[in-house]
């Protein structure tokens, strides 16, 4: 077991086998390349993904099929290559990778999902990417609506 | 926003050193090459409002305002 501290979650001890490892970063977090995801029984569904070096650093996420039941995943060759998945094809949501989408949430706005640039977990190797689409299908600030978050 | 019509090994100048050359065009796009300046960030557009959007979601209240958020939605109200 490792150990890490987080402003949401105080002292907290996870396997090192659950971690998300972002070789590259995320656009903007490019030096942020572990993230360890959280669930917690109050907020069932959400994600906390808490970086392993910055405590103050937590985003949240969904499921992007939680937040749009037909959305459709479009990795990019490179980002497939750091994933170690093969270049020629889309990976399986679910099967062979895990879709999330980062959430914005604050008090006195609507929550809104970024489905432009959904992150993509390898759930073989835990390789996780920033896939940024490079088409203009989704929105990077899509409403929560009351269905979607279920 | 200025539109200008450009071919394939045309080029334009932004300023006095920055040029943005088109080198191919095919239906899949067309493939720019960039001479400019070390220190000028160039990024897809996309790449920016994807770190924008990160900032953005970097920032979130704590545990209890989140919950309460969260179970909102989830209600619908």
């Amino acid at each position: 077991m490792a150990e890490l501290i987080s402003k949401k979650f105080g002292k907290l001890e996870y396997q090192e086998d659950s971690v998300f490892l972002f070789p590259q970063g995320l656009p903007a977090f490019e030096d942020e390349k572990e993230f360890v995801p959280i669930e917690n029984p109050d907020t069932a569904g959400l994600v906390y993904l808490q970086s392993a070096k910055t405590p103050e650093l937590c985003f949240l996420a969904l499921p992007a099929g939680a937040v749009d039941r037909e959305y459709q995943l479009e990795v990019g060759r490179d980002d497939l290559a750091a994933l170690g998945l093969d270049t020629h094809r889309q990976p399986l949501p679910g099967a062979e990778v895990l879709v999330l989408v980062l959430l914005c949430i604050s008090a006195d706005v609507p929550v809104t999902a970024n489905l432009l640039a959904p992150v993509v977990v390898n759930l073989a190797n835990r390789k996780a990417v920033q896939a940024v689409r490079s088409d203009s299908r989704y929105s990077p600030r899509h409403e929560l609506r009351q269905e979607d978050a279920c | 926003m200025l539109v200008l019509r450009r071919r394939a090994g045309e080029s334009i100048f932004l300023g006095d050193d920055i040029e943005i050359a088109v080198l191919e065009v095919n239906s899949q796009g067309a493939k720019l090459g960039i001479r400019a300046p070390r220190e000028l960030v160039i990024l897809r557009k996309e790449l920016k409002v994807a770190a924008e959007q990160n900032r953005a979601a970097a920032v979130s209240p704590g545990l209890t305002e989140v919950t309460e958020i969260f179970r909102k939605i989830q209600k619908g109200s």
